[in-house]
């Protein structure tokens, strides 16, 4: 099959829910060319046609779900056969908000951003602000990556914002929200400091791009 | 003499003339903000929210009450640990079980035992022997088919769904009997109907043919159980473009639409007589100017004047609390104001 096919194939796998297709297809197709290639040459490229799907909700989330299941598995495998990708960007710090417990969200961002290349340091659910600075300074990361779910909890990011503002670091760690509450509220954003959101975890890596070079490198924490 | 909330719901029910739409908005956290009760007690004695939804009859004089939206009583049941939050209701702080198959482990609650689901059913005991004959009250519940993911997490439930079909089937079965011996012990307690956000039965979260072969299903088996109407709520996705697959679901009497749906195409797929509720968006409330928000309860009775299926109620989630009184109590006043179906 080739690269065109193995792609169309792929999608259709993910939109029709066929999860175990879809890892065959993969695993046929690293068998070939290795690993890596099923991810940047195949995985890749279908992920940006969800991520589309996605945004123009032609996808449920039970599909964007079995993407990043997909996508796990195959890093999982190329980790196990030592086809090292690099983690060439960030790092990224990741994290549910203080309160809130809801990390499907979390979990694909994360995914998606490995298999785009970054390194991301996932503090886990119910995060306090502190420590989403805390960790950027300590692993010199641009981005903390904060998801809630719920307007209530997405008001504890405020916190965040207040905390990398006193503490000097406003423009030099940039602060990502995302979350479904961020999609039914858009103005969300800006209310609670956010400096961007993407409109599903598969777009989170063109998010990341666009936070990461606005911070100048010689203002790193 | 001027038509009671009940004797207006019971006509727009049946589709006769009521003067002017019946309305409600969810203002079950609200009444704890007219009161000014701590939320923990407001979401633990009925007797508080009792005295809210009195409150909140005070300042608005809705056609309908609800009993406590707090769905997370539910998942506390189940033996999720919940949290109080200081302005919204409580909400479960994590799951509280590692695999779906442990969701089995789970001992049923007692719903005449377990003291948060008795606290549902007094409140709304307290609210019908107070409002009896008046004024509708209606039982909030979680859908069967939603409260695994609020117990398990939204992950894992999806991920019962796509890969452990027979685990996913066992769960629901197990949620459906809670759903429909609540909803029943509740319509015995005084609801007058039940209304459930459902949000696994939308393309949008899930996959078609997994609802048509589990989801759908597994509704039709706790709603025959139900002894009385229901309410189909939306569950915070437009529902419109399905909602011809939900029509024959038994004992639903009423649907409530998103805010993004239009009112019109939705009564095209109902057919006349179906009860149809919406679409002012309620959590907005807050932050919107107050001419427009009457500029949309204008729009939205417009649409519907010759509606006589047809109850004015907010959607979604509860209006904020910090939403000023002055907007609900001009809301109120505005629809009063309007001309009904005839």
């Amino acid at each position: 099959m080739d690269l065109k096919t193995s792609r169309k194939k792929l999608l259709e796998f993910i939109f029709s829910g066929n999860r175990k297709e879809a890892i065959e297809l993969l695993d046929g197709w690293s068998a070939l060319y290795q690993y890596r290639s099923a991810i940047t040459d195949v995985l890749e490229p279908v992920l940006g046609d969800i991520g589309e799907l996605w945004a123009s909700e032609k996808i449920s989330l039970a599909a964007g779900y079995l993407a990043g299941k997909i996508a796990e598995d195959t890093l999982l495998k190329a980790h196990q056969r030592e086809e090292i990708l690099p983690e060439t960007k960030g790092p990224v710090v990741i994290g549910n908000v203080e309160d809130d417990y809801h990390s499907l969200g979390r979990k694909l961002v994360g995914i998606f951003l490995r298999t785009a290349g970054w390194k991301i340091i996932d503090l886990g659910n119910d995060v306090p602000a502190s420590d989403f600075v805390d960790s950027a300074v300590d692993n010199g990361a641009r981005i903390v990556g904060v998801s809630a779910m719920m307007f209530t909890t997405a008001q504890n990011i405020i916190k965040i914002r207040q905390e990398i503002d006193t503490r000097g670091f406003s423009g030099r760690i940039r602060l990502a929200v995302g979350g479904a509450v961020f999609k039914i509220r858009p103005e969300l954003v800006a209310e609670v400091g956010g400096e961007g959101t993407a409109v599903n975890a598969v777009e989170t890596p063109g998010l990341m791009e666009q936070l990461w070079r606005s911070v100048d490198a010689h203002d790193l924490p | 003499m001027p038509m009671t909330s009940l004797e207006r719901v019971l006509a727009a029910l049946s589709g006769k003339p009521h003067g002017r739409p019946p309305f409600t908005m969810t203002l079950s956290l609200y009444g704890a903000k007219l009161t000014g009760c701590p939320l923990p007690e407001y979401y633990r004695n009925p007797e508080k929210y009792a005295r809210g939804q009195e409150a909140v009859v005070e300042l608005c004089d809705p056609d309908i009450l609800f009993g406590p939206f707090a769905l997370s009583l539910e998942a506390e049941a189940f033996g999720s640990e919940i949290k109080f939050l200081p302005l919204n209701p409580p909400n479960v702080r994590k799951p509280v079980i590692g695999s779906p198959k442990e969701f089995m482990a789970i001992e049923p609650p007692d719903i005449n035992l377990h003291p948060g689901l008795l606290y549902l059913r007094e409140s709304i005991g307290l609210l019908s022997r107070k409002y009896k004959g008046q004024r509708p009250i209606c039982g909030v519940l979680t859908a069967p088919v939603d409260l695994p993911a609020i117990i398990m997490g939204l992950d894992m439930w999806i991920e019962t769904l796509l890969f452990h079909e027979q685990t996913a089937v066992d769960i629901l079965n197990r949620t459906s009997r809670h759903f429909s011996g609540l909803a029943n012990a509740l319509f015995s307690d005084g609801a007058d109907f039940i209304a459930l956000a459902t949000v696994f039965t939308n393309p949008a979260i899930l996959y078609p043919q997994l609802i048509n072969t589990i989801i759908l299903p597994a509704l039709e088996r706790s709603f025959q159980e139900v002894k009385g109407p229901l309410v189909f709520h939306h569950g915070g996705n437009p529902m419109v473009p399905f909602l011809k697959d939900y029509l024959n679901l038994p004992n639903v009497a009423a649907f409530a639409v998103d805010h993004r749906d239009s009112l019109t195409a939705a009564r095209g797929i109902l057919g006349p007589k179906r009860l149809l509720l919406g679409n002012l968006n309620g959590p907005t409330l807050s932050r919107l100017r107050l001419e427009k928000v009457l500029d949309k309860v204008d729009r939205i009775l417009a649409d519907r004047q010759d509606d006589p299926c047809f109850i004015f109620a907010t959607s979604a989630a509860d209006v904020p609390w910090d939403t000023p009184r002055g907007v609900i109590t001009a809301i109120a006043e505005k629809i009063r104001s309007a001309e009904g179906a005839a």
